[in-house]
């Protein structure tokens, strides 16, 4: 049984590299073929996770382990291979090979003769790799491994329409954000094995999820909690790294359904509750969380209101629910927080993959009411005085000048550093080495372009091949 | 177990590069140098393979050439065995993809004298003629005729006189450790398998002639700034070679370590403080640049500077992992270099990086290249770089916390910053002649395919790519520890 776990994981990676190698070796896959392949791999993935969930059921164990021995060792340092599907990893798993089989299932049509199709799913595989081995993860090094992956697939995701120059702008800016956040797991991770030796679920926690307590206490405690809260703050998109959510929307609509509405933006969430023990142990961070959940939820619930477009206002509602589900997190509430992360990235799955009809589905409505809709949902906000109430939107409608705050207090000061930096280095270089000579000539991005076009345009492919560049 | 090779594979590789050498500088055409020394190199390759597999034998212990003469004149052990290996595979590869139009007889020559003169510093098991070899891997950066035939220009002249001094200090520097070797023959004082007593003002001397050596020739701040003019104006494929031999990184494990125990633990933690100030400040820098030579340049820098504090920190894990670090720098970085020139061939100029050039739209192929390469020199899960930086990360840790904690932010600046290149290379709406311009040509798929499948297989099975820096890693720390003890027992003797 114990070899399911690894058959699920690793089933997404297998197909994604014969994708990735086929397209390298010059092998042009069908569109069927792509699709039957992923329908295939998530359909065997989804009856494991049954099988592994009616013999746990049926057995009454509460953890399967898989160990798969030391990936490396250097002396007394083991990165340890240990896949564990737990009360908490069971339903997250099985959410992910059900949603990634039905996202593929529903991009099959949506991205139907798209030259990026065979793109999109080989990195809907890779990110069906990386957060199952995420949720599986039994050691906090492989929680790395996958943690990246979503990462990184998602990055590309969002520069899915790479021959437009703004989804390339917004990928790159949500890469910085997920990069410097990751900053605080990877230091976290390290900070576990410099004061415990080991970075094992099995050996950090007294018992198995959710009975477990922390062995690491006190300053350790908060020093890694802290670490963690800032990891799970960038995949989450928490105050004040919630700017890269609405760039995020760039991408095709399946994978900010699956990314932004199930599954990697729940990462965050995912980690803090699989490390709640610790973070209970601590006061700092258990505060920490309940404040950021609190700003979160606020300035989500504030934007999203004031948002004009259907894709970004379903993002801020899943900041705002993301912000909840922290607080839940922080108060220790862990089967509540587990529920509402199901259940929440069901919800805005349907609502991410409806929301290009959205408009449709509306008029239908209003045509089929005799042209007599109703105003919809409840407007809390008519309870507050009239001034307040038009401060407030404008200051939604400013996204509540996150953006601007964090160019003015973060990326701004570095990049005037660094601007300043270079210039000492130009001027230091000029003395010491010169300046740069211009013999060899630059080619400027458009204006070579153009003068290549005038001049060589018809004969580039010819004088390649003579010079054989 | 023998401490002998079965057969002298060092020497005959290097004699087969030197003969290949001189061969190529006699030819008139270019195409048959260059298969000539493709040949050559080939060769050599497998000679140094062979080496590193009866090294990686030998249980970790020294062993010698069969030689009737000079038999000391090299050794090999874990470090060199790793490292032979790895730097004759690159420059094969880098001839290999090289663009013919920049090829000529000399450049071929001049890359094989460059070749066998690295190769020959990591053999060397005698001061003199690692002092030699360091040096003679300048003579085609500071003779035009090798490098400057095509239309590249050579290296700037400040950074040819940079280099010279780096070869003054060091030679400076061994004649002090020779006249400060109590020995009885020129051999026993050119040895570099005998550590020496501390305390002499003549030692401290040495050792700071060896340590200005080695920031210059490493590119270590403030005496960074040769690399990114020269990568801008130099010719690429050479200078690449020449930084990614990390002749001062080695000079470090090689040099300084073992052969000046005492003197080292008190001064190179000075050293690791500027590695880690280099990796920090070339990726602030960075963040700002945008010609993709000298963002290449920096992000070479930035990363390979971990080295040096990898190899600084005397922690076991730090140290393998700043080996295997090696590893990727160099596999990674020529990589980057190799798809960089390619693009740079196919536009005929530089690049300025300002805008999006969508080049991935005609050639996908060198992107995913691209991109693979420089998210591994970063620590992408799944490639070696992953693992690399997780040892350097736990390592430093436990030794320098500074270190620690500062090296995954910068990391992050340099995975930022490498994506940045790639978005301003191959993506972003595309330019009329992108969508023309011609994919990896096969000799191009195969060489960075073969570089992707090292940095793939490597993440995959770390363990065995991790073996052989693991032990060299620990012969490294107990010959210092050894070194040291035998040093206190000398001091301490009435």
């Amino acid at each position: 049984m114990e070899s399911l776990i690894g058959f699920i994981v690793f089933l997404p990676a297998i197909v994604c590299a014969i994708l990735g190698l086929s397209w390298l070796l010059g092998v042009t896959l069908r569109e069927r073929t792509v699709a039957r392949m992923t329908s295939l791999c998530y359909s065997l993935a989804s009856i494991g996770v049954l099988i592994l969930f009616i013999s746990m059921f049926r057995s009454g164990q509460h953890e399967i382990r898989l160990p798969l021995g030391n990936w490396f060792e250097v002396e007394e340092y083991r990165f340890q291979l240990l896949l564990i599907v737990d009360r908490l990893s069971m339903p997250l798993v099985a959410l992910s090979t059900v949603l990634t089989g039905v996202i593929g299932a529903f991009s099959v049509r949506y991205l139907h003769r798209d030259p990026g199709f065979l793109r999109f799913f080989i990195l809907l595989n890779l990110f069906g790799f990386g957060v199952l081995l995420l949720f599986t993860a039994g050691t906090f090094d492989l929680v790395i491994g996958g943690w990246e992956l979503v990462g990184l697939s998602s990055v590309l995701l969002i520069g899915f329409f790479q021959f437009r120059d703004d989804p390339i702008r917004s990928a790159i800016r949500v890469f910085l954000t997920y990069r410097v956040c990751d900053i605080g797991l990877l230091t976290g991770v390290a900070m576990l094995h410099h004061y415990l030796g080991t970075a094992a679920s099995d050996s950090i926690f007294t018992r198995p999820w959710p009975d477990g307590t922390s062995v690491l206490t006190g300053s350790g405690a908060t020093v890694v909690g802290m670490l963690f809260l800032l990891g799970a703050m960038g995949k989450a998109a928490q105050v004040p790294f919630s700017g890269w959510l609405p760039r995020a929307m760039e991408g095709p609509t399946p994978s900010s359904a699956i990314f932004y509405g199930a599954l990697s933006i729940h990462a965050g969430a995912y980690l803090l509750l699989r490390a709640q023990p610790l973070i209970q142990a601590s006061a700092i961070v258990t505060t920490s969380v309940i404040i950021i959940g609190t700003l979160t939820a606020i300035h989500g619930t504030m934007v999203g209101r004031a948002c004009a477009d259907a894709k970004t206002s379903i993002g801020y509602a899943a900041m705002t629910q993301l912000g909840l589900i922290f607080v839940e997190i922080g108060l220790g509430l862990k089967w509540i927080a587990l529920f509402h992360i199901t259940s929440h990235a069901i919800v805005r799955t349907l609502q991410f993959l409806r929301a290009p009809s959205m408009l449709h589905d509306h008029h239908r409505i209003h045509a089929a009411s005799g042209g007599h809709l109703g105003e919809t949902g409840a407007h809390y906000e008519q309870l507050l005085p009239v001034g307040l109430r038009s401060w407030l939107y404008r200051l939604a409608i400013e996204q509540g000048h996150h953006d601007t705050l964090i160019e003015r207090l973060g990326t701004n000061p570095i990049s005037r550093l660094s601007q300043f930096f270079n210039r000492l280095e130009t001027r230091w270089t000029d003395i010491i080495i010169g300046p740069a000579r211009t013999g060899v000539g630059q080619l400027t991005t458009r204006t070579g372009m153009r003068a290549l076009k005038r001049s060589a345009m018809g004969s580039i492919n010819n004088s390649m091949e003579r010079a054989d560049v | 177990m023998s401490d002998q090779l079965v057969l002298p594979w060092i020497s005959l590789s290097l004699m087969v590069l030197i003969g290949t050498a001189i061969w190529s500088w006699r030819q008139v055409l270019a195409e048959r140098a260059r298969n000539g020394a493709i040949v050559g190199m080939a060769i050599s390759f497998l000679g140094l393979v062979a080496a590193g597999i009866e090294i990686e034998r030998g249980d970790g212990r020294r062993v010698y050439e069969p030689l009737p003469f000079l038999a000391r004149w090299c050794s090999g052990d874990p470090l060199n065995g790793l490292l032979l290996p790895l730097f004759g595979g690159l420059t094969l590869g880098m001839v290999l993809i090289a663009p013919r139009r920049k090829i000529t007889p000399q450049w071929v020559s001049g890359l094989l004298i460059l070749t066998a003169s690295t190769l020959a510093a990591y053999a060397a098991d005698n001061l003199a003629i690692f002092a030699l070899a360091w040096s003679t891997t300048l003579i085609p950066f500071l003779d035009r005729r090798f490098f400057s035939q095509t239309e590249e220009n050579s290296v700037p002249p400040a950074a040819r006189i940079i280099l010279v001094v780096s070869a003054v200090m060091l030679i400076a520097g061994v004649v002090l450790i020779a006249i400060a070797t109590p020995g009885t023959s020129p051999g026993a004082s050119l040895s570099m398998s005998l550590p020496r007593a501390g305390g002499e003002p003549i030692l401290y001397a040495a050792f700071a002639f060896v340590l200005i050596a080695i920031i210059l020739r490493k590119g270590l701040f403030p005496a960074h700034s040769w690399v990114a003019p020269s990568f801008e104006q130099g010719p690429l494929i050479p200078l690449t070679l020449l930084f990614n031999g990390h002749l001062g990184a080695f000079a470090i494990a090689r040099l300084t370590l073992p052969l000046l125990p005492d003197v080292s633990a008190a001064t190179l933690p000075l050293l690791g403080d500027l590695g880690l100030l280099t990796a920090a400040y070339t990726a602030l820098l960075a963040i700002s640049e945008r010609k993709p030579r000298r963002l290449l340049a920096l992000l070479a820098i930035s990363q390979s500077s971990f080295l040096v504090a990898g190899l600084e920190s005397s922690n076991l894990d730090a140290m393998t992992g700043a080996l295997v670090h090696w590893q990727v720098v160099v596999v990674a970085t020529s990589a980057l270099t190799a798809v960089y020139v390619a693009i740079e061939a196919r536009l005929g100029a530089p690049l300025d990086g300002k805008g999006f050039l969508g080049l991935a739209k005609g050639a996908p192929r060198l992107a995913v290249f691209f991109a693979i390469a420089g998210l591994s020199l970063v620590g992408l899960p799944l490639t070696l770089g992953f693992s690399a930086e997780d040892l350097l990360l736990h390592g430093t840790l436990e030794t320098h916390p500074l270190l620690g904690f500062i090296l995954p932010i910068v990391t992050a600046l340099n995975a930022f910053n490498i994506i940045r290149l790639f978005a301003s290379l191959f993506l972003g709406k595309p330019g009329s002649v992108a969508p023309h311009l011609s994919d990896a040509l096969p000799r191009e798929r195969w060489v960075l395919t073969a570089a992707l499948l090292f940095l793939i297989i490597g993440g995959l099975f770390p363990a065995f790519f991790i073996h052989l820096p693991a032990k060299a890693a620990h012969r490294l720390t107990t010959t210092a520890k050894s070194a040291v003890e035998s040093v206190v027992e000398t001091v301490t003797q009435p």
